[in-house]
């Protein structure tokens, strides 16, 4: 029997007027994996992510997690999922329990464990100081961690994060990469998508580079220069393309 | 369902809009009435005085209730208004639409929600308004209650009053499909306005908008009752732009 995986793209195509955001992207996102996918601003990691969540239907090809058609919504396969894409779960009106029990009720979390599952998240991602405060009065960086907060508050067991170092200070940062590297150790799926190379990159096990809509190659996450690495492909890709 | 109710109740409790417009049509509505029909009896020629006279027909809780027939019509359709544009625009506005993606409880689910919590909302905003509107008659003496049977004019007020609450959800589709608070309150405009002109016009009876306020003043000096059909209209009307919002956030991505 053939294991299902996780998080996968099929040839996923999206088209927005003359423009292909995502122009036939293969991935796949294994159990215990962090895959990051890396590129420039435009370069289509938010409408992957997005299609890959259900967000934005594909213009031809599929969006599967855990192989089943992300069409479907409401489905039960979501409450094995956490995802953080764009602005963070934080209904301003809302403390910051109140939101993380909403994300928590919303997400299928047992009724009965939400209370002390939200307590653990609190002093997990050390929001006990705010935690009775709404959340309007967040700062942007601790915004942001609420909202890491309420993506994982149920233990998902797949992960798509987009640009989840946002806003956050260098100690939000260690914290990130801590979390996905112990969540891919108990087995998660992560998929994490940046734009700053060494903030994140460093702990994923694959990383893919996003272009145009395309995946154009990978980089070795051990690699000496990322950076440079990521130019070259990018810009030899660039070249190609124009002579073509 | 049970958990998207749990969520969209506790956000309509704790949204500052929903205290503000609770408040202002409970207390200031009641309030309004009692000075309007106090200024129409003092007799007065200043320009206030005679606006009120013009406005209140009739005398003592005859008048009162008159008068609050023409205020609830109103009150109805803009407080619920205000508070289903902030219940439907700000998951746009406020940037938070995307997290209701990739959930268990599905979006159908949610937006029923959203439709049943403002819905009970509502109810609870003219039962409240009427109890205030009898408090307030009574503590300003408005005339002797002897002389009226308030039970079958309240009845009357509370069918017109939830069912403008329930028109209101109207504004809820057009929140979803302009994404945004902007587009809802213009059409809340244009609905009381074209509300207005209908029953200018003599057909108000057949625009749905204007139908329950017709209801609410029925038997008043010019005003026709309202039949079955045209009043079947109303929750035919609600029923549609109810689907019509369901299937908008079953369908709709995000942008």
């Amino acid at each position: 029997m053939t294991e299902t995986v996780p998080i996968e793209a099929r040839s996923l195509v999206r088209v927005y007027g003359e423009e292909r955001a995502v122009d036939g992207v293969d991935l796949q996102v294994n159990a215990g994996e962090i895959h990051a996918i890396v590129g420039l601003n435009g370069a289509g990691k938010t409408t992957l992510m997005r299609m890959l969540l259900g967000m934005v239907r594909p213009t031809a090809g599929t969006a599967l997690i855990d192989g089943h058609d992300v069409t479907a919504d409401g489905s039960d396969v979501w409450k094995r999922v956490g995802c953080l894409v764009e602005t963070p779960f934080a209904y301003p009106e809302l403390t910051v329990r109140e939101n993380l029990r909403a994300a928590a009720l919303l997400h299928g979390l047992e009724r009965a464990r939400i209370d002390a599952e939200v307590a653990m998240v609190i002093d997990d991602f050390e929001l006990g100081h705010w935690a009775d405060r709404r959340s309007r009065a967040l700062s942007l960086g601790n915004k942001q961690r609420l909202g890491l907060a309420s993506a994982l508050v149920h233990h998902p067991s797949i992960v798509v994060l987009d640009e989840p170092a946002n806003a956050l200070d260098p100690a939000g940062v260690v914290f990130i990469r801590d979390l996905m590297r112990t969540s891919a150790e108990q087995g998660t799926a992560v998929l994490v998508s940046s734009h700053h190379l060494d903030q994140l990159a460093r702990v994923a096990h694959r990383i893919s580079l996003l272009h145009r809509g395309r995946i154009i190659g990978t980089l070795d996450p051990s690699g000496h220069d990322l950076e440079e690495e990521f130019f070259d492909q990018v810009y030899r890709y660039d070249r190609e393309r124009g002579a073509a | 369902m049970k958990r998207a109710l749990a969520v969209e109740q506790l956000k309509l409790r704790r949204s500052m809009v929903v205290v503000v417009t609770t408040v202002f049509v409970v207390l200031f509505i009641p309030l309004l009435c009692v000075g309007f029909v106090a200024i129409a009896k003092s007799g007065g020629a200043g320009a206030a005085a005679l606006k009120a006279q013009a406005m209140v027909v009739g005398e003592g809780w005859e008048a009162y209730m008159g008068l609050l027939g023409q205020m609830v019509s109103v009150a109805m359709f803009i407080g619920p208004g205000m508070v289903v544009t902030w219940a439907f625009g700000r998951e746009h506005s406020d940037r938070t639409f995307p997290s209701l993606f990739a959930l268990p409880v599905s979006r159908r689910s949610i937006a029923t929600a959203k439709l049943v919590v403002l819905a009970g909302w509502g109810l609870a905003l003219i039962v409240l308004l009427l109890l205030g509107s009898v408090v307030a008659g009574l503590l300003a003496g408005v005339g002797p209650l002897d002389d009226v049977d308030l039970a079958p004019r309240l009845a009357r007020l509370g069918l017109a009053g939830f069912l403008t609450a329930l028109l209101a959800l109207t504004i809820g589709f057009v929140a979803s499909v302009g994404r945004g608070y902007l587009p809802a309150l213009g059409a809340m405009i244009l609905l009381t306005v074209m509300a207005q002109i209908s029953v200018l016009f003599g057909t108000g009876g057949w625009f749905p908008y204007a139908t329950p306020g017709l209801y609410a003043l029925a038997g008043a000096e010019g005003i026709p009752e309202v039949s079955a059909l045209q009043m079947l209209l109303v929750p035919a009307t609600v029923g549609i732009v109810a689907w019509l919002t369901l299937r908008w956030w079953e369908r709709a991505e995000v942008v």
